[in-house]
């Protein structure tokens, strides 16, 4: 085992009452990386988010952070406990699941208190993160006064305001708009070449060569392909496969053609 | 059924509290004793649920419309102790947030509707349920009859609490200081609109989702199942368990004043002193006629120390929940007679 | 009301009760006198005038606290048309109409009677329809005063710091932050429902749809519920709330405790039997 793996999940199963979500996951991710998990809904990208946050637990197989199992008895230990949330964060998907104190710089300012750092450090650091986010202006908010993008830019000041050493995100374009989008992936970009490792779960497959080293594609709850960007986005059988494009057809005069295709804002292009 | 601040009077409003403080404290005791954090944002969102519920218009029969208030099925998918919390925290948020409803009748309120309305509920529906399937029709029937009843006894109580202040609160000139209706009036003018609309709101909507999850998603109505293993906050329940609660509902008895009219004049009074002013006026003969249709039961042979008033309150209790518990046990005997004679339930 | 009318007015209800919040929210950040004070000298303060109200004998004292209500009100930037609908309007209707039987229902001297000498209004029945009225009136004037001038996060604290228990304050939060979520929630869906029905519902199809909705709703509020448990989690949350501490006391709001304490204590000197 390489002391670089920052994750190392081995023939992970889980699943929800009776329904499989993960069958024989193994994953190996990187400390530093950038990795992209595809996947279909239902796929188990989530499911895996969660496992990763020590969140659940698998009903077999294993998952260690640096070389410690992730188990429920591991986390119950307070050291490790405390240790681990402040190194690893995830972004749920809905913003509001996240969103559950009355002002934003409530929010912010849950995470550092439960880390008991005191007051003065707790405001000051707070403040820092929501400079630095943009939303120093959204302060005494509360969250139902927020844009979807405002409560998505709130979710991630929550977290990286303890500097975390994983970021682990769900869907995080989902439900943006166009400008807010692109903000989030500078945001990833940032990130690219420190020593931060994010994991970001996507079926947006535009963005992949932008906030990714490696893609993993997840088809019904294991990793079927770990390659660059590049690799997975040209093979179009793959992508066919893991329900990741749709097969669009067109005539040509009196041939019809089909081809994989993705929807996308640039312009449509293919071979005939 | 909410009661406004002004209504009642100061005593009577900390009695309440001292009533609401007990179920709270109980239901807090009980959360914590199983999985404390994770009911947290539990009882919080099933709280904001009966928030939402209760502003839903139900259409009736009849042209009406009224509102549910979703204490009954929270009771059920919860159990009491959650039910009690959640429906609290929704009463609370009304009066202290959207300032509707009152903070000194706040006690009252949430002793009438949260701790009354889920106990009735949750023993009901579990006396009338008790073994059936999850997906059964006997389930939704229990629950529909769990919701009226819940709704109506917390609306007598509700009632009563009323009709009690110009008994013990009025000025030395005869006028009564808060709530002005006595007994003989304000427990037929609450119970006719409970018992003919409100209730069957409740009714409703308790019983609409419970059909509906029993497709949807069964397992959320096991924690009421007796039976089928628990997913939510309730632990499996065991008979003895139930027994605490009936020790509950008897002291939750002793503590709150409040009676259906079955015993004697003594305590119908309007001033102490004996006399009865009722002036010949129409309407109010009317209603005083209205209001003896009902207090038939009793009235001759009520021995003399039941002239006493508390003592009065508390026969009246004991036997309105016993008319409950009677009722909930007759019907499900009928219904076990009905299943075990013909198909298999 | 129409066979289509319950869940439109369903829906009508949801959004004025949310827009009525929100202005709400607007209120109390304006510079006013309540505003400026300690919440939990407000809380303390309002609340004994309540009681003063509540414990008053004589309308006379009752009509006083409400005048000051009214003043209080406008000094703190709220308007008397604000007060007049939020509050008085709509207290005068309920209870107007239930204190309107007492008129006659009430025993004692008449004062008034019908031609026929069958309808008597008494006495007491004029005094104790007032006093519910102007009693009810000032009470609810003084308790929306506490909820317009005082944003929920300070309610809350000073619930806290009263000490009411820590898991009921989280609660609290947590409920008044989901209720707008699923008000959301629950007006797409009702709202998706109305505009896919063609002609006029039954009573038991709307019934039908209310429940559903309500099954729907409950359904998504476990599942936010048990991922808003995750989310917490994962922010180290373990059952205990820490809060930041930030309420201090100044001479003014030692000034205005006093000041309202002193003036409960008048009244209710004043009321008395």
């Amino acid at each position: 085992m390489s002391y670089t793996a920052v994750f190392v999940a081995h023939n992970v199963d889980f699943h929800y009452d009776q329904v499989p979500a993960l069958r024989q996951l193994s994953l190996t991710v990187q400390t530093g990386q950038c990795v992209a998990l595809v996947g279909a809904n239902g796929s188990g990208k989530s499911t895996l988010l969660r496992l990763l946050d020590g969140l659940c637990f698998p009903a077999a197989g294993s998952i260690s952070f640096h070389g410690e199992p992730l188990t429920a008895a591991n986390l119950a230990d307070n050291k490790f406990f405390l240790s681990f949330r402040r190194r690893v964060a995830l972004v749920f998907q809905n913003p509001d699941v996240q969103l559950f104190n009355p002002t934003v710089f409530d929010e912010v300012a849950f995470g550092p208190l439960q880390m008991a750092w005191n007051s003065a450090e707790v405001i000051s650091r707070v403040d820092a993160t929501l400079e630095m986010m943009g939303i120093a202006n959204l302060r005494d908010r509360p969250p139902y006064r927020l844009s979807g993008g405002e409560k998505k830019r709130v979710a991630l000041a929550s977290v990286i305001v303890l500097d975390p050493e994983v970021l682990l995100l769900d869907e995080p374009t989902a439900l943006l708009d166009p400008r807010s989008q692109s903000q989030l992936i500078d945001l990833i970009q940032n990130w690219r070449g420190t020593s931060k490792t994010v994991i970001t779960a996507t079926h947006h497959l535009e963005i992949l060569e932008d906030i990714a080293d490696r893609v993993a594609v997840l088809e019904q709850g294991s990793v079927t392909a770990v390659a660059s960007p590049q690799q997975i986005l040209s093979d179009s059988e793959l992508l066919l496969r893991a329900n990741l494009v749709h097969a669009h057809r067109h005539r040509h005069g009196d041939l019809i053609h089909s081809h994989p295709h993705l929807h996308s804002h640039s312009k449509h292009e293919h071979e005939h | 059924m909410h009661i406004p601040d002004g209504y009642l009077s100061p005593s009577t409003c900390a009695v309440m509290y001292t009533g609401a403080g007990v179920g709270w404290y109980a239901s807090l005791r009980r959360v914590r004793r199983t999985l404390n954090a994770r009911l947290i944002p539990l009882i919080s969102v099933f709280a904001a649920f009966c928030f939402i519920v209760m502003m839903f218009n139900l259409p009736l029969p009849g042209g009406t419309t009224s509102h549910a208030i979703g204490v009954s099925i929270a009771a059920i998918v919860l159990g009491p102790a959650g039910a009690i919390l959640a429906t609290s925290i929704a009463l609370a948020i009304q009066a202290l947030f959207f300032g509707d409803g009152g903070i000194t009748t706040l006690g009252a309120n949430c002793f009438n509707i949260a701790v009354v309305a889920s106990l009735v509920s949750y023993a009901c529906y579990r006396l009338i349920a008790s073994n059936a399937p999850l997906i059964s029709r006997r389930r939704v029937f229990a629950s529909a009859v769990a919701g009226y009843l819940a709704i109506n006894m917390a609306a007598l109580f509700t009632a009563v609490e009323f009709g009690l202040q110009p008994i013990f609160f009025h000025d030395p000139q005869g006028v009564p200081l808060y709530a002005p209706y006595s007994l003989r009036v304000a427990v037929p003018a609450m119970m006719l609109g409970h018992l003919a609309v409100a209730g069957l709101a409740e009714a409703a909507i308790t019983a609409g989702m419970v059909a509906f999850l029993q497709h949807a998603d069964p397992a959320l109505l096991s924690a009421a199942s007796g039976g089928a293993a628990a997913t939510l906050a309730a632990e499996p329940i065991r008979p003895n368990s139930l027994r605490r609660l009936w020790i509950t509902v008897a002291l939750l008895m002793f503590l709150a004043p409040l009676g259906i009219l079955a015993a004697g004049t003594a305590w119908g009074e309007w001033s102490l002193s004996g006399e009865t002013h009722y002036t010949s006026s129409s309407p109010s003969s009317a209603l005083h006629r209205l209001a003896t249709i009902w207090t038939a039961p009793m009235p001759a042979y009520a021995p003399p120390f039941v002239k006493s008033a508390s003592f009065g309150y508390l026969l009246s209790a004991m036997f309105g929940v016993g008319l409950v518990l009677a009722g909930s046990l007759l019907v499900q005997k009928l219904w076990k007679r009905r299943s075990t004679a013909g198909s298999t339930p | 009301m129409s066979r289509r009318g319950a869940i439109a007015s369903t829906l009508v209800g949801l959004s004025t009760a949310l827009g009525n919040a929100l202005v709400s929210e607007t209120i109390a950040r304006k510079p006013g006198w309540l505003q400026s004070l300690d919440p939990r000298v407000k809380l303390t303060g309002l609340l004994a005038l309540v009681l003063a109200a509540a414990l008053s004998h004589r309308i006379g004292v009752i009509l006083a606290l409400w005048l000051g209500a009214t003043l209080l009100g406008l000094l703190s930037r709220v308007s008397l048309p604000t007060l007049a609908t939020r509050v008085w309007l709509a207290v005068l209707l309920f209870t107007g109409v239930i204190a309107l039987p007492a008129l006659f229902l009430t025993p004692g001297t008449p004062v008034l009677s019908s031609p026929d000498g069958k309808l008597h209004i008494t006495e007491q029945g004029i005094v104790a329809a007032t006093l519910l009225i102007t009693r009810v009136e000032t009470a609810a004037t003084l308790t929306t005063l506490l909820a317009l001038t005082t944003p929920w996060m300070q309610i809350l604290k000073s619930l806290r710091s009263f000490g009411v228990p820590q898991e009921f304050v989280m609660m609290l939060n947590m409920t008044h932050r989901y209720i707008f979520v699923l008000a959301e929630s629950a007006s797409q869906m009702l709202e998706s429902r109305n505009s896919r029905t063609v002609g006029i519902l039954s009573s038991a199809a709307q019934r039908a749809i209310v429940a559903r909705t309500a099954g729907v709703l409950m359904g998504k509020s476990i599942e936010l519920g048990n991922d808003v448990y995750l989310a917490m989690q994962s922010r180290a949350f373990r059952g205990d709330t820490k809060l930041l501490t930030g309420f201090r006391m100044t001479s003014r709001d030692f000034l205005a405790l006093s000041g309202f304490l002193l003036i409960a204590m008048i009244a209710i000197w004043l009321g008395r039997a």
